[in-house]
Parts: structure tokens; C-alpha cells; sequence
């Protein structure tokens, strides 16, 4: 029998504080008084919500290329494995940053008009982003040797992180966007009250937690499916 | 006397709430909606909009769910390799 490559302890310890931060985070989300701002109201709760989307994202981008690279470093399929569920679960939250923004534009900026869609930079770039990530999965599923595979996905999978920071954070801050920190504004730091803060921050790590419990489960899940039958792509 | 110190805080009151309409919904810098709102804007933005944020939070709620089943028929699929692996006792005899 293998070594456990999940430390089923510190998984369990982890996921219960997870669970109760996040429940504290919701609360907090709701039950606090935020300052009213017109078009936004009580709106600017989505940035609790919408905003660790993305950090979200950002962090599996980062697990999975940090696997992607060990793949290349040491040829093991387990670290091909995981590389490949942190990218899963992370387009997943991206697909859910989206929907998020779909839904909270519509009913700030666009009231009144039938738009869903808008010419936003940063919807455009984070859908290309999902497309170059959806490109990694069918990259996968068209090579059939698991070494082979694996390298080959793992040095896509680098160039797919490397463009994310760019077309998420540094290509929409050029352009007119409705998003804080377009063309030169202060992103968030000179506008956000001191208090939202202190639930924005907790946000972003319960979400990121909540990747990481999704991500650790399927993890536990292939690497058993991979010792019983050596298909380690699921 | 009395007259003026009502006069005063009325002017004070005047004063605050000048300060507050930056913030209300009925601010004057605000875009004026152009065509009258749908029926479901109209139930969206009621309260303040905090319906939009049930939205989301639903949005992200029903993201999760998706997860917990994925991976419940992730667990199923490695269940019944195993199970396919375990020899039946019955088949020895």
C-alpha cells in the first residue's frame, strides 16, 4: 500500500474550521450595515460574494500550475492528477464569477434596458480565459498515454496561468470597464469602507477554503480510482 | 426665542439631509431608468435591491450543490471499479 498522499487528519481539521468560518463570514455578510450608495444599495453585499469568486480562481490557477511544473520536475502522475483538479474546480468558480456579474450588473447599471451582456473588458478576458482553460481539457482528453499526457498538459497548463494574471487583472485595468480600477481609479483600497473590509477579507479565504475542501475530495477520489484501475483521468 | 431654536435645529436637520441624498436612492446625479421596469427588475430591486444579492448568493449555493453531486458520482464510478475488483465469496464455492 502507498503512502496516503492526503493527510486525512489535517483534512478533516481544516475543512470543519472552514465550514464554521464560512457561516460566520454569511452572517456577517448579511446582518452588518454597509453605507448606501445609489445604483449599488444593497448591492455592495456582492462584493462579499462575486469578488472571492475570483481570488478563488486565481488560487487553484496557482495550485495547479504549481503542480503542473512538479509534473515536469519529477514525471509523477499523482502531482498530473492534482494539477488537473485544482483547473476543474477553478474554471468552475470562474463560471460562477460570471454568472454572479451577469446578474449584478444587470439589476445596477443596466436597469432599464434589456442588456445582460456588455461590451465589459473584463467579462470579455475572463471568458477567453475560461476558453484557453476548456482548451486545456480537451488537450487531455485527445491524448491517450499518461505520460505523455501528463507532460504535455502540464506545459500548457504553465502557459494557461501564465496569461491569467494578465487577462484578468492587467488588460481590463487599460480599458473602460464598470469594474473599480479601470483606466487609472483606485481599484478598491480608497473606496471600500473599513468595514466591508473586514468581511470582504474573511470572504476571500472561506471561499478559497471552500476550492480547497471540492479540491482535496476529488483529489482523495482519483487517486483511489487510479490505484484500482490506472486511469488517472477522471 | 423658542421659535428660534426650532428654526435652528430645522436648519440643522436641512442641513444633514442634504448630506444624506448623496446616498439615497432618489439622488439627482442618478441615471433615470429609460424604459419603465420589467416585472422582474420590479421584484429585484424592491427592499434596496437586496434581492440581487439572494440571487448571487443562490448563483453560488447551487455552484456548490453541483460540486457535492459531481463528486458523489465520482465516488460511485470508483466504488463499483472496486467492488468489480473484490471477489464474491459465493463464486468459490
Amino acid at each position: 500500500m502507498a503512502e496516503p498522499v492526503v493527510n486525512l487528519k489535517r483534512y478533516l481539521l481544516t475543512r470543519n474550521l472552514i465550514i464554521g468560518w464560512v457561516t460566520c463570514v454569511l452572517l456577517a455578510a448579511f446582518l452588518l450595515n454597509i453605507p448606501k450608495i445609489n445604483i449599488l444599495e444593497h448591492t455592495a453585499r456582492n462584493l462579499y460574494f462575486h469578488v472571492p469568486m475570483w481570488f478563488t480562481m486565481m488560487a487553484a490557477v496557482f495550485v495547479s500550475a504549481y503542480h503542473s511544473f512538479k509534473v515536469l520536475k519529477t514525471g509523477d502522475l499523482v502531482e498530473d492528477i492534482r494539477a488537473l483538479q485544482a483547473a476543474r474546480v477553478g474554471a468552475f468558480f470562474g463560471v460562477l464569477g460570471l454568472l454572479t456579474g451577469i446578474v449584478w450588473s444587470k439589476f445596477t447599471w443596466y436597469v432599464g434596458t434589456d442588456i445582460w451582456w456588455n461590451m465589459d473588458p473584463r467579462q470579455y478576458m475572463v471568458s477567453l480565459q475560461l476558453l484557453i482553460y476548456g482548451a486545456y481539457f480537451v488537450l487531455r482528453s485527445a491524448l491517450d498515454d499518461p505520460r505523455k499526457r501528463s507532460r504535455i498538459a502540464a506545459v500548457y497548463n504553465l502557459f494557461a496561468a501564465t496569461t491569467t494574471p494578465f487577462l484578468l487583472y492587467v488588460i481590463p485595468r487599460q480599458m473602460e470597464s464598470l469594474h473599480p480600477g479601470a483606466e487609472g481609479n483606485p481599484a478598491f483600497s480608497e473606496i471600500t469602507d473599513p468595514l466591508m473590509r473586514l468581511v470582504f477579507y474573511p470572504a476571500i479565504i472561506g471561499f478559497i477554503g471552500i476550492f480547497w475542501i471540492v479540491y482535496t475530495q476529488r483529489v482523495r477520489i482519483s487517486l483511489l480510482k487510479y490505484r484500482v484501475t490506472q486511469d488517472s483521468e477522471m | 426665542m423658542n421659535s428660534q431654536i426650532i428654526q435652528d435645529s430645522l436648519a440643522t436637520d436641512q442641513a444633514a439631509s442634504t448630506v444624506s441624498t448623496a446616498f439615497d436612492s432618489l439622488w439627482a446625479g442618478g441615471d433615470i431608468p429609460t424604459q419603465s421596469l420589467s416585472r422582474m427588475e420590479q421584484v429585484m430591486l424592491a427592499d434596496d435591491k437586496i434581492f440581487v444579492v439572494l440571487a448571487v448568493v443562490l448563483i453560488i449555493w447551487a455552484g456548490i450543490v453541483v460540486l457535492l453531486l459531481r463528486n458523489d458520482k465520482r465516488l460511485r464510478d470508483v466504488e463499483r471499479s472496486v467492488e468489480e475488483r473484490i471477489p464474491d465469496p459465493e463464486d468459490e464455492l
